[in-house]
């Protein structure tokens, strides 16, 4: 983990180092990146910004504000994830348990993944402002929008895996759809839904930052776009920001993984992600 | 054994019974056709055949876990379907199908709970279990910290745990190796004696058939149905000794004889076919 922080930076450095300082054309697209302290400043030099104060002549560094600003990413992000699980597991059990419901719903379920957030962000806030529902929610809402699917589609697949003699032997014991769906299938399902909450956790705060930005919610996107805008007189500012979102990603990443120790204890070791 | 719990039922009575796949499509299947079969409680009755002669299927049947197409299946006296219901028979499969997320006693445990008893009848239940398959010491282990023999012989524990007059077995010694099935036949025959029930046992190896049955059932395929049912004459108590008994090789002549008789019946029906 640290080695790969390190390969990344030592990559970043050495691009920056042997790149051509204003870009280069490829059959005269301009891809290849700039390397000047503009477009891609030292690592120390976005490092030292953490330390640097957020707003010229005030006292609160942009560590201090960071900090703040992940802290509120990080409690939306939960709750995103939260609701995208919850919202993830019922629509697969719904889908496992009616065939009809998974043949009507699962396309709708693929299909709702290729609709921008942004798109969807004015509608939720219209929707939240009706109901009375605090901003963070909507935020929420929107990132669980995100995070439900690779639930579903996770959970979905670990419900239809369970072997056909241990639904067999369920039917032997004459235990009824729900029984089986508590003591056989939602277990045998977890070793499938624990990646699929894997994925939902670092989808969930993506979904949080680009709605932060669209719903004007002051946590780490809504960081990343105000310091984006300073690019001309301090543009590694902007950086702490990304380091901050991805700090968040991994953080929730590591929450799943510990609930997955947690859950998977007694469970053979050989099934592992 | 104790006469006066023995119900005057057969364990089982299938009349007239068959079973087809798929059927009115062109992919029908005729798995078995017009299959009668009487088990006596108390019996120990070995259905084999060649693949494909529909011994899984009538297990099932049995068992409840399809519905016939024709005919009809009765066990202890009622119909398959409310025999299910109660609880009058345990199973077990080759793969032995132990929840990996449960303990070993939770595993025993499990149809007692979807019965509903209490948790301290249950655990005492268990451990009763656990002593009859003789690996009390390992009820707090997880599944797949035992061999594959005793996995088998957890699942046999939770199939008998909640009494049932009736065992249906199917092919459960299939995935074990020889040493370790010859000590299960031996095992299953002390403990169905203890258990007091009735077996039906699916396999496909002819020693094994003779060894454990009082009654073997020889099926053939194409379509499956039952062709001969040879008794097997060698005493209730069965050990060691018996695999090399004079009485058990002709047992297991006749079995194979009956079984290729079956064979010959069906390869010619195959020729008139093409």
């Amino acid at each position: 983990m640290l080695l790969a922080v390190a390969i990344a930076a030592g990559a970043w450095e050495l691009y920056k180092a042997l790149g051509p300082p204003d870009g280069g054309d490829v059959f005269g697209w301009r891809i290849i990146p700039k390397t000047n302290d503009r477009v891609m400043p030292h690592i120390w030099e976005m490092l030292a910004e953490f330390g640097d104060p957020e707003v010229r002549g005030r006292d609160t560094a942009v560590w201090e504000a960071m900090l703040g600003y992940s802290w509120y990413t990080l409690r939306m992000s939960l709750a995103g994830l939260l609701l995208g699980g919850a919202l993830g597991i019922g629509l697969a059990v719904l889908m496992a348990r009616f065939r009809v419901v998974e043949r009507g719903l699962l396309p709708y379920v693929v299909l709702s993944q290729t609709i921008p957030l942004i798109a969807l962000a004015p509608q939720v806030a219209a929707l939240g402002g009706n109901w009375g529902l605090p901003k963070w929610t909507w935020a929420a809402a929107l990132a669980a929008f995100l995070s439900f699917f690779p639930v579903t589609i996770a959970t979905l697949r670990g419900l239809q895996s369970v072997p056909a003699a241990s639904l067999e032997l369920m039917d032997s014991f004459a235990a009824s759809w729900w029984t089986t769906l508590r003591k056989l299938r939602f277990p045998a399902a977890v070793p499938f839904i624990v990646p699929g909450l894997k994925l939902a956790a670092t989808a969930s705060v993506i979904g949080v930052v680009v709605s932060e930005v669209s719903l004007g919610l002051r946590g780490v996107g809504f960081a990343a776009l105000s310091y984006g805008q300073k690019t001309t007189s301090q543009p590694a500012t902007v950086y702490t920001a990304v380091f901050a979102a991805a700090l968040l990603g991994l953080i929730m990443f590591g929450l799943v993984s510990a609930a997955e120790a947690f859950v998977m204890r007694k469970r053979p070791t050989e099934i592992n992600t | 054994m104790t006469d006066t719990a023995q119900p005057v039922h057969p364990s089982v009575d299938a009349r007239g019974v068959a079973m087809s796949f798929n059927q009115g499509t062109a992919e029908q299947v005729d798995a078995l056709v017009d299959v009668d079969l009487r088990i006596e409680s108390g019996a120990f009755v070995s259905l084999i055949g060649p693949s494909g002669c529909g011994k899984s299927t009538l297990l099932r049947l049995i068992a409840n876990l399809i519905e016939p197409t024709a005919g009809q299946v009765m066990v202890n006296g009622k119909d398959a379907a409310q025999a299910r219901l109660d609880q009058d028979y345990g199973m077990a499969f080759q793969q032995s199908g132990l929840f990996d997320w449960r303990t070993v006693t939770k595993n025993i445990e499990l149809p007692l709970e979807l019965k509903g008893w209490g948790k301290a009848e249950r655990s005492a239940r268990a451990a009763e279990m656990l002593e009859l398959v003789k690996l009390a010491d390992r009820g707090n282990h997880m599944p797949w910290q035992l061999s594959g023999g005793q996995q088998q012989r957890i699942a046999i524990a939770r199939a008998l745990a909640a009494h049932p007059p009736l065992l249906l077995m199917d092919e459960p010694f299939g995935a074990l190796d020889e040493m370790t099935r010859e000590h299960m036949q031996s095992e299953l025959l002390d403990i169905c004696a203890a258990a007091n029930t009735t077996v039906v046992f699916v396999t496909h190896s002819i020693p094994e058939a003779v060894y454990l049955s009082t009654q073997v059932v020889v099926m053939s395929a194409g379509p499956g149905r039952i062709t001969d049912v040879i008794d097997v004459d060698l005493g209730r108590t069965r050990d060691e000794d018996t695999r090399e008994d004079d009485g058990f090789y002709k047992k297991v002549t006749e079995v194979r004889e009956a079984l290729r008789g079956g064979d010959h019946e069906r390869s010619t029906h195959r020729s008139e076919d093409r």
